[in-house]
């Protein structure tokens, strides 16, 4: 039988305790760190309180507004394509725009497509960062707008069209397409007016591939105006007031050894938009290719939920800053 | 590499102007006393035409608790450091002063601009504002 030495007992003892504790300090963490996570992830469902923002009704076109500072904006806006020699396809972006200040706005874009007879793959992902350089309004209101994007050929969300851009690059099987990796740098001028409740906006577009490939250009041009100006004194939601129409004209100008309209593709589309509640919109868009180089026809739906004050919450989960 | 060095360059120094320029402003904003004092005099006269109109200040409220109650508060009391609107620098101030300044915002600050609604609502919004402070004091 073998003598027990007390202090070496005690010692040991007060190791397991203190491994124990770690471990519980440990499980503690996790499981607040785990119900951070889902309070996080209840407030982007469940939150309350969302205020409407100043949703464009276009999918190409930028204006001069900003997403309101500490707003998150999750948005997802499928594209139905019809495809000349192969099949139509359904591409989708998924974004998450956040007002990072009142003059700078983050974006983050993930991208998918699923083609007919062929495969559904993602795409790849998109950054865009929108600054305003003149913090007051004037009659035109510049912004300026820089993205990377690290998509492969497979995409097909058709947010900018650019270059020789054309339907043509679309018929290639994914297995094909997707081996082509574009790692691109794109820079907008957006110049964007608001007069007599419309909005005129044009953007100008310049789009560079990080691998030795040519500048590309392009254009998008938009003009919306909501159905009513004044807003009614009751709560409604078919009411002409929720409701904002317009065009947009968006197209390739070549590259910088072909600068033009020659073999670029050019679309025109009528929007709506419809404010449905204080937080969600929804947004309609059939585009028409006016020339032989563009598909014949898209179909754009989109949409959105605002969460007002997802910043300020943020803060509040994870410091417990007082409102 | 020639290139991408140029893209880089570019990049930059589109950053750099844009904050110089938006630094600037703001500086220059810092010196006066208020927001409000740069307000344009033929705006700063301009009424409000939906003035005492009842539906206007209704369909206000409608748009305040859209747009604004959630950083202002319901009854636009203010929150932390979001200004409250029931106070005496907003009623000090015309419609016109008031109509500017939601235009315009002050981005800077946090306030955002709300050219984007139409010039309608906004004057709604404003009849609404200036009526906190009458509903306030009775």
């Amino acid at each position: 039988m073998t003598s027990l030495d007390p202090n070496s007992v005690a010692t040991r003892l007060q190791v397991v305790h203190t491994q124990n504790s770690s471990r519980k300090r440990v499980a503690k963490g996790m499981f607040v760190g785990a119900a951070r996570f889902v309070a996080l992830a209840a407030l982007l469902v469940l939150a309350c309180a969302s205020a409407r923002s100043q949703e464009r009704p276009y999918f190409i076109t930028y204006t001069h507004q900003m997403e309101e500072p500490g707003s998150l904006e999750i948005a997802t806006n499928p594209l139905f394509g019809t495809q000349r020699g192969g099949g139509n396809f359904l591409a989708t972006w998924t974004e998450f725009e956040y007002g990072a200040r009142g003059w700078w706005t983050t974006e983050f874009y993930l991208d998918w497509q699923s083609t007919r007879r062929d495969s559904a793959l993602f795409t790849g992902f998109r950054w865009e960062n929108r600054f305003r350089p003149l913090l007051r309004e004037h009659w035109i209101n510049p912004v300026l707008y820089v993205e990377f994007e690290d998509i492969n050929g497979a995409d097909k969300t058709l947010l900018e069209v650019v270059g020789h851009d054309g339907e043509a690059d679309h018929a290639v099987p994914n297995s094909e397409s997707r081996r082509e990796r574009k790692r691109e740098m794109e820079a907008k001028l957006i110049l964007s007016s608001n007069f007599r409740g419309w909005n005129i906006s044009e953007n100008i577009i310049a789009e560079k591939n990080l691998t030795n490939s040519p500048w590309e250009f392009g254009y998008a041009i938009g003009a919306s105006r909501p159905l009513a100006l004044a807003a009614r004194p009751n709560r409604c939601t078919f009411c002409p007031e929720n409701f904002a129409v317009g065009a947009e004209l968006f197209g390739g100008l070549g590259d910088r050894y072909s600068f033009g309209l020659r073999d670029t593709s050019h679309y025109l589309a009528p929007v709506v938009a419809w404010n449905v509640s204080d937080s969600v919109t929804l947004r309609l868009s059939p585009s028409f290719g006016l020339n032989g180089n563009g598909h014949r026809f898209l179909l754009r739906f989109g949409i959105s939920y605002e969460i007002s004050g997802f910043g300020r919450r943020v803060k509040q989960m994870f410091h417990g800053e007082k409102p | 590499m020639k290139t991408r060095a140029r893209i880089f360059i570019s990049i930059l120094l589109t950053f750099i102007v844009t904050l110089r320029i938006a630094q600037g402003q703001d500086a220059g904003k810092r010196e006066r006393s208020s927001v409000l004092s740069s307000v344009p005099t033929a705006v700063h006269t301009r009424p409000n035409p939906f003035e005492g109109k009842p539906e206007a200040v209704l369909a206000g409220r409608k748009l305040f608790e859209r747009h604004c109650a959630t950083c202002h508060g319901p009854d636009g009391e203010g929150r932390g450091r979001v200004p409250a609107l029931n106070s005496d620098v907003v009623e000090r101030a015309t419609p016109g002063d008031l109509f500017w300044f939601v235009t315009n915002g002050n981005l800077w600050t946090g306030m955002p601009s709300w050219s984007g609604l139409p010039e309608a609502r906004r004057w709604q919004i404003v009849a609404y504002v200036r009526s906190l402070r009458k509903k306030g004091t009775n």
